[in-house]
This record gives structure tokens, C-alpha cells and sequence, in this order.
């Protein structure tokens, strides 16, 4: 099979995998050195798919063959797609005449499992060895890990590695072991538990060997089975508290070719999707609790973004006076974001806030109006029902390209 | 250089004519000396066609002081400020600049700020040059010319829209290593050549012997990676500005892909061209598939309590089976929980330090803990240890039960309330009446000491000192006891 071939087959086989994320890395330069590649720590995307998702990586199976048969995967063993495998040196060379070209800031290497666990995973670290020591490539290098491989393999990934991943797959322990039957959540937990125990390490001995300074990642499929948002938030809260993790990835689910019955026919909105990275982004950022954006089960508002809904279900904040209240506070009101409320606690240090100030630091107005209170301006009906003020900010297609999808299956 | 030349056309009241941000500095700074107001000043600039790396060697940053000229204080963050700003090309970038300085100077230091309405346009001047310097970084492509042509071995050719080539060179001779490359646009060229960066001036897009076969590679990678059942194109186009799309090579495929994907190939993920090839379904039997696990123990699938859900893995008892004295905790802690084992953290290191100076060998004594999966609820992005419910203590007390009848210690060591509740099933039971006083409970001594994380989180050196005498003294009283 040609090279191409397999390029084909692999790419589509790994597109499934929501990160493409080459951010984190500690700064390497070629500058003057054999071989090529650096980082600078933020990581670029070098182009972006009529999917709207960024090409920033590499991003390909090692081979589709696979001998588990998780229900919501192309690859599963019973799905009938052509099957492919790269050589080690094939991902080497695909890797270095790409980044060369600048299509890449490096390389996404995940793959199915072949043989057995442990196999596979010398496989993934015999080629970032291969990248890493032979031809002194700096650029980053994401490895998908197995859970159930050795920790002795995991460890030695790291060392190559910039960042390292085990995906979660599904929230619940029930909807793994009925959707993914040959995984398993506990070595998933075990696995994670080991990358942050080498991560710790690693901290407490600044001069002990490179462990994956760019950290490990999840991800977690969406729509695949009945799991709420509320149940989803909470795992990803638990993952992020208990394996340090640097994000954890929402991947909508995508229907496949031959979709066994086990799992559904059609994709849950696009949007939903967008609702859970918003959320996340707050409980990373700014602080929220899992239990704050959704107190009872259910799923995020679908309409408005989860901290608008927040903060129109906590009226007893607001107003909020801009020129008196804590940064932390200033950045959960909607329309304010991180980098806005330091500007305004900077600002304030100078003088009064004011109202044209906020226009100027590009504050969506309509959002903020209700909720903030400055020198010379105070909200006029800061008694408007949270109902009303709802409607006027619903976004207006909140189920997002949902038509086509609408218009296919009819 | 120009510097001592606009100090005698300010001296003359002729506009200030300057070329690049070095000129422009040494020439405010005369004009601030002199009090001249921006609106006094007339600034014209001619199109740079210098050497773009003739300045590379001065140090950046504070302005270098000339004998004669006054001393302008400004912040690093403005200086970072007004030099990236120099590169944007808008019209009258200079006098601008020379606004921004002036109003600094007088005190009106809020004119960095993004709500000041001259601070807004230099931070979105900024914002412009700092994305062009990104895109640049992007969506650059190199194409590679055949190996006998000689250097440089990559060449590219694109239109920044704003005067960031100098800095974006630096990017990609980090980026490179010793491989030859060479950027062209339309106002100047610059090349690598494995060690140094030359200027090259205004060149063509390059020469016709090129070696496609990485771009015929990188397009069948783009038009695979690509999920037809996503299709967001105002997201695509949102992201890369349509003047780039004209010199990336995938830019000629996308039209075609949006067309496919919207006419139908939206219902499946896969790509059309992978999906219309024959597959094959791997046979092996479902069981051979099943990795080679350890058998769990059934501690490990107990579901009696809601603990199990949040934690790592439960963390059984050990110890020799033959030990005099068990020493129960209350529950795995964050490091436990990882590890499983218990009293491997913190707490365990002193607890650890209080057996030696009791003279309790550790490896003769069985250590566990009343509960046996980790409880905890977030703080920020760590784990907080959160005591654990009655009915948690009441669910594990199952598996207590069962250690204490394989192990039938003489004695045991209960650390804390928690675990003091445990061992006497006694949920009233409180740890200040039995502190110290060891009792007899179905057959066993029972010796009651704080447990260590409350030791390690006593305020004052004091209380720690005597709570941790406590500790060595109990255990001192368990080894008598255990003999």
C-alpha cells in the first residue's frame, strides 16, 4: 500500500480525537543545532478544516486495526473500514517533511490496539524515540497512551513525549463497560493516577528527567450514551482535581458507517458540545464549581451561554459595582472576561470606571447592561424578571446546523 | 544613523523625516527635550527599503542615552508597546506614536490603557501586528526545491499586511535549524542560510523547480483529518482571513470539500473516499480480546458506599497477617488514593517518625483505615479531604470487620475519631474521653491518639509538639501492650 493510502485511511481513522492542542511545551530552539523543530510554549494552528477545528498537529493512527470493540469507534474490530498500518519510519518522515513545510507544529500519534496493550505502546514510544534521538526534532509530540500498558512503557513515553493522554471515553463506569467492553474504568483511573504521580515527582526534582511538561489530557465522548451535562461536568471536575489534568476534550459524537444498535443513529447538536468547552472554560478559568452551573441534573441551556445562565440565576450579586467589587467577581459577570476584569481592577487604580470605558474594552453591552453598576451609570430596571432578560439575550439559532442534518435523514 | 539629523530639523522647524522605530526614538526623544507638542511636529516617512536586520544588533529596550539629549522615563510595557505599534502600517504611525509618548510624559500614564481612547487604538495597533506575526508563523508554506539547486532548500512566498518579516525570520531560524529557506513578499525577501539571516530585497515568488510530493501528501492529510459530519464553514473562514486562502495549497481543495460534505456525506464522519473502499472486520474471538488484567479483589468492586465513583482505587490494609497491633486511620488521603497504600503522604511520613521514636517497627505492625476509598470534594484544582459520613464509616465497616478477624490483633492503635467510632461501632463515641486511656473492647486493648493530619495542621509549634507526644506515647503504650 502506498504511502498515501495509508495517510488517508490513518487521518480519517484519528479525526475522531477532539485535541490537536501543541501548547504547554517548554521553549526549544534549533537555532544553530542539528535537527529541527521549537516551541515557544503557545503552540500554533496552522490551518483550519471546513469543520471549523484547528490542523495544528499531525494527527494519525499508528494502524486502525484494532481488537476491541468499543460501539461509538470506526476502528472497533467488528466495523468493516480497509485497514492500514504506518512503519515507524513512515511516521518519522511524514512528521519532519511536514513540519518543514510548516503544516505542523508536530505530531498527534494515537492507535488501535494490536496484539496486546503493551505492544502497541512500544510501538508509539519506538517512533517518538525515533523523532527525539535521531533526528533531534523539537517540536511537540502528543502520545495517546493505552491504560492497560506497563508503567515502565508509560514512563518511558514521557520522557519523549510532550504531552500524554488517556481518554476517559464516557462519563460513567455503566456506559463504559457496556460501550467499551474490553476498557476498563478502573486501569483508565489507574493510568492517569501513574502520569500524575511521574508529573509530581517530576515538580518536587526540577532536575530529574523531562516527564511530558505539557501534561496530560482526556477526552470524553458526547451524545454516545444517555449521560447528562451535569454527569459529564462532574466527571471532568473529578478528573481535573484528581489527575491534575490540563483539559479534558468534549468529542460530539459522530455517527459512523454501519453504526452498531448500541449506540444512536444521529449526532447531538454541534452547539451542546460548544456548551460543555464553554463550561469547562469556566471551571478552569474562572473558578465555578461543576455544582454552580448545574445544580440539578439535566443539561446546559442550549440558547444562552452557561455564565450568563449562572448569573441570572444568582441575581444577589448584581448589580455589581465595578468600582468596588473583587476581581474574581467582576469576571463572572456576563460579558466580562478574565483579561477584562484585570484590565478594569489596573484601570481602576488610576481612576473612576465608567461606563464608555466598557465600550471601549469591547464589553458586549447588551450582556453586561443588566448586571453592573459604575460611576455614572446604574442599571434602570435592575428589578427586570431573570425570564425577560433571558429572552432578550437568547442567542437566536441556538440548535445550530441542525437543518441539514434534518434535511438528510428525511 | 539619523539621530543627530532630526535633532537639527526640529532645531530648524522642518518636518521630521524617519524610516524605521530606531530613528523615530532618538527623534522624539530630542523632541521631548526640546517641548516640542505633537502638534508641532509635521512626521513623513518613506517605504523602508533598508536592510531589515541593520538594527538587529542594537540592544532593545531602554533607549540607549546620548550625551546631550534629555532622559525620557517610560515603562518597559509602553517601550514594548510603542515598538511593536511601529510595525503597523497605518498612516501617520509616527506622529501617533509621538501622541502616545507626549501624553506619558506629561503624566497622563492611562493612556496605555485600552479604555483610554488613544490607549484603544495603540492596543488594537498592537493586536494588529501581533496577529499578523501570527499568521505569518501559520500560515507560511514552504515548498521544497530539488536538492541540486542548492540553497536554500525551502522557499515561501506570502503578504503580511503589516512590517513584522524581521521578527517572523527570527521564528523560523529557531524553527529550522541548519535547513536553507528563504521568505519572499513584495516588499523585501530575507534568507536563511543554516547560520546567519540576510536581507535579499524584493524578490519573485520563487524559482519553477519545486518538489511537490510533500504537498500532494499534506492535501490528501487535510482533505482526510477533515469531519464531513461537523461541516462549520463560517467557523473555517472565521478563523483564516479569505486574503491567505489564495497562497495555501489547501485553499484550492476547500470549495469542492464544503460542496461534498453539504450535498449528502454529511450523514457519516468518514471521508467519501475511505468510506467507498472495501473494509475488513478483524476476526477474533471476543475473549481473546479481553487484556490480561489482575483479578480485582472484591474491596476493588465494592459499591457499598457512593466513595468508590470519585476515587482512584480502594486501598486495602498492610501488614503482616501475624501483627500484635493494627493501626487504624480514617481514610486514604490524595496520595493514598494514587498509590494505593495507605499512609504513604504526609500523614504516613509522620506517623512514620512517631513510630520510630516510640520504637514501633513498621514492618511488624498492620496499617489501615476505617474507610477505604478517598473522599474528597474540589477546592480550586485540588483534591480536599472531606470526613466521611456515618453511614460511609457503617458500609466499610464490612471490610474492617473481615482484617480484624484474618489479622485478630492485640491491640488496636485507632487514630482519631473517625477511626475510634470504627473500631468500638460506637458512632457517639469522643475522642477527647479516651485520649491516652487505653480500654479493653471485645477482647483487645484499644489505644486512642489524634490522628497525624491533625497533628500536621495544628496552629502553633506548641500544640503540634505536645499532639505529637500524645502520638509517641500511645504507640509507646501499644507496643507494652503488644507483647
Amino acid at each position: 500500500m502506498e504511502l498515501m493510502d495509508k495517510l488517508e485511511i490513518l487521518a480519517d481513522a484519528a479525526k475522531y480525537d477532539a485535541s490537536c492542542a501543541s501548547s504547554g511545551a517548554p521553549k526549544r530552539t534549533s537555532e544553530g543545532k542539528d535537527g529541527i523543530g521549537a516551541t515557544n510554549g503557545m503552540g500554533i494552528c496552522h490551518s483550519y478544516t471546513p469543520d471549523g477545528r484547528c490542523v495544528s498537529l499531525l494527527k494519525i493512527l499508528l494502524t486502525n486495526f484494532c481488537v476491541y470493540d468499543c460501539q461509538y469507534c470506526v476502528n472497533r474490530r467488528t466495523s468493516n473500514v480497509p485497514r492500514a498500518r504506518f512503519s515507524v519510519d513512515e511516521v518519522v518522515k511524514l512528521t519532519v517533511d511536514f513540519y518543514l513545510r510548516n503544516y505542523i507544529d508536530g505530531l498527534f500519534l494515537s492507535s488501535g490496539i494490536i496484539q496486546s496493550s503493551d505492544y502497541t505502546m512500544e510501538q508509539l514510544v519506538a517512533i517518538a524515540r525515533q523523532l527525539r534521538e535521531v533526528h533531534h526534532f523539537r517540536g511537540y509530540i502528543h502520545l495517546k497512551t493505552i491504560p492497560d500498558a506497563d508503567p515502565a512503557l508509560i514512563a518511558a513515553a514521557g520522557k519523549y513525549a510532550d504531552r500524554l493522554s488517556v481518554n476517559i471515553e464516557l462519563p460513567t463506569e455503566g456506559s463504559i463497560e457496556r460501550l467499551a467492553p474490553e476498557k476498563n474504568v478502573h486501569t483508565i483511573k489507574l493510568a492517569m493516577g501513574s502520569i500524575r504521580r511521574k508529573l509530581d515527582e517530576k515538580a518536587e526534582e526540577p532536575r530529574s528527567p523531562t516527564f511530558a511538561p505539557a501534561g496530560q489530557s482526556t477526552q470524553m465522548i458526547v451524545g454516545a450514551d444517555a449521560s447528562d451535562d451535569k454527569t459529564i461536568l462532574s466527571t471532568a471536575q473529578t478528573l481535573y482535581g484528581s489527575y491534575k489534568l490540563k483539559r479534558v476534550y468534549y468529542s460530539a459524537f459522530s455517527p459512523i458507517p454501519q453504526s452498531p444498535g448500541t449506540v444512536p443513529l444521529a449526532p447531538p447538536p454541534m452547539q451542546r458540545e460548544h456548551r460543555l468547552y464553554q463550561a469547562d472554560f469556566l471551571m478552569r478559568g474562572y473558578g465555578f464549581q461543576a455544582g454552580e452551573l448545574l445544580p440539578a441534573a439535566g443539561n446546559l441551556a442550549l440558547d444562552i451561554d452557561p455564565k450568563l445562565a449562572w448569573a441570572l440565576s444568582h441575581r444577589e450579586h448584581f448589580p455589581l459595582d465595578l468600582n468596588m467589587a473583587e476581581e474574581s467577581m467582576i469576571a463572572r459577570v456576563p460579558g466580562i472576561g478574565l483579561r477584562n476584569a484585570k484590565r478594569l481592577v489596573e484601570l481602576r487604580r488610576l481612576r473612576r470606571i465608567r461606563y464608555a470605558d466598557l465600550t471601549r474594552l469591547r464589553c458586549s453591552m447588551k450582556k453586561i447592561a443588566p448586571f453592573i453598576v459604575t460611576a455614572d451609570y446604574r442599571p434602570a430596571a435592575d428589578t427586570t424578571a431573570s425570564e425577560v432578560l433571558r429572552r432578550s439575550m437568547a442567542e437566536h439559532s441556538p440548535r445550530q446546523l441542525d437543518l441539514w442534518a434534518e434535511l438528510q435523514a428525511a | 544613523m539619523s539621530g543627530s539629523g532630526a535633532a537639527a530639523t526640529v532645531a530648524a522647524g522642518r518636518p521630521v523625516l524617519v524610516h524605521s522605530f530606531d530613528e523615530w526614538r532618538t527623534a522624539a526623544r530630542d523632541l521631548l527635550g526640546h517641548h516640542v507638542p505633537p502638534h508641532a511636529v509635521q512626521w513623513i516617512s518613506q517605504k523602508d527599503g533598508g536592510d531589515l536586520f541593520a538594527h538587529a544588533e542594537e540592544p532593545q529596550g531602554a533607549p540607549a542615552v546620548k550625551r546631550g539629549s534629555p532622559t525620557v522615563r517610560i515603562s518597559r510595557k509602553l517601550m514594548d508597546m510603542l515598538q511593536t505599534a511601529a510595525c503597523c502600517r497605518v498612516p501617520n504611525r509616527w506622529a501617533f506614536l509621538y501622541l502616545v509618548l507626549w501624553r506619558w510624559q506629561q503624566g497622563e500614564h492611562d493612556v496605555i490603557s485600552p479604555a483610554d481612547e488613544d490607549g484603544a487604538k495603540l492596543t488594537s495597533m498592537v493586536k494588529a501586528v501581533k496577529r499578523e506575526e501570527h499568521d505569518m508563523h501559520a500560515y507560511i508554506r514552504f515548498r521544497e526545491r530539488h536538492e541540486q539547486a542548492g540553497p536554500p532548500r525551502f522557499v515561501a512566498w506570502f503578504e503580511p499586511g503589516h512590517d513584522v518579516l524581521p521578527q517572523v525570520a527570527q521564528h523560523f531560524a529557531a524553527r529550522m535549524g541548519r535547513v536553507t529557506w528563504m521568505i519572499a513578499t513584495p516588499e523585501a525577501s530575507v534568507m536563511w542560510d543554516g547560520t546567519t539571516l540576510h536581507s535579499t530585497g524584493p524578490l519573485m515568488r520563487g524559482p519553477e523547480d519545486i518538489d511537490d510530493a510533500g504537498e500532494a501528501l499534506w492535501l490528501t492529510y487535510y482533505r482526510s483529518i477533515f469531519n464531513p459530519a461537523r461541516l462549520n464553514a463560517e467557523l473555517m473562514h472565521g478563523h483564516i482571513p479569505s486574503r491567505f486562502w489564495k497562497n495555501l495549497p489547501e485553499g484550492a481543495i476547500v470549495p469542492a470539500m464544503v460542496t461534498q460534505a453539504a450535498a449528502g456525506a454529511r450523514k457519516v464522519g468518514q471521508t467519501r473516499s475511505v468510506g467507498e473502499r472495501g473494509g475488513t472486520v478483524i476476526p477474533i474471538a471476543p475473549d481473546k480480546a479481553q487484556p490480561q488484567r489482575d483479578t480485582p479483589s472484591t474491596l476493588d468492586a465494592c459499591r457499598r458506599c457512593e466513595l468508590w465513583q470519585d476515587a482512584t482505587q480502594a486501598v486495602p490494609g498492610v501488614g503482616p497477617e501475624t501483627a500484635a497491633i493494627m493501626l487504624v486511620g480514617e481514610q486514604p488521603g490524595d496520595q493514598e488514593d494514587l498509590a494505593g497504600e495507605p499512609f504513604v503522604g504526609p500523614a504516613g511520613q509522620l506517623l512514620a517518625r512517631a513510630m520510630q521514636d516510640a520504637q514501633v517497627e513498621r514492618g511488624a505492625i498492620y496499617l489501615t483505615n476505617a474507610v477505604k476509598h478517598f473522599k474528597w470534594e474540589p477546592r480550586g484544582k485540588r483534591r480536599m479531604h472531606k470526613t466521611p459520613a456515618q453511614r460511609e464509616v457503617e458500609a466499610c465497616s464490612y471490610w474492617l470487620d473481615s482484617e480484624l478477624a484474618q489479622v485478630q490483633p492485640k491491640v488496636i492503635v485507632a487514630l482519631g475519631s473517625t477511626a475510634l467510632k470504627a473500631v468500638t461501632g460506637n458512632p457517639h463515641a469522643t475522642l477527647k474521653d479516651v485520649l491516652g486511656k487505653p480500654f479493653m473492647h471485645q477482647g483487645r486493648w484499644i489505644v486512642t491518639v489524634y490522628h497525624p493530619s491533625y497533628i500536621l495542621r495544628v496552629p502553633g509549634e506548641d500544640m503540634k509538639a505536645q499532639a505529637f507526644e500524645v502520638m509517641v506515647a500511645g504507640l509507646r503504650e501499644a507496643r507494652q501492650l503488644g507483647l
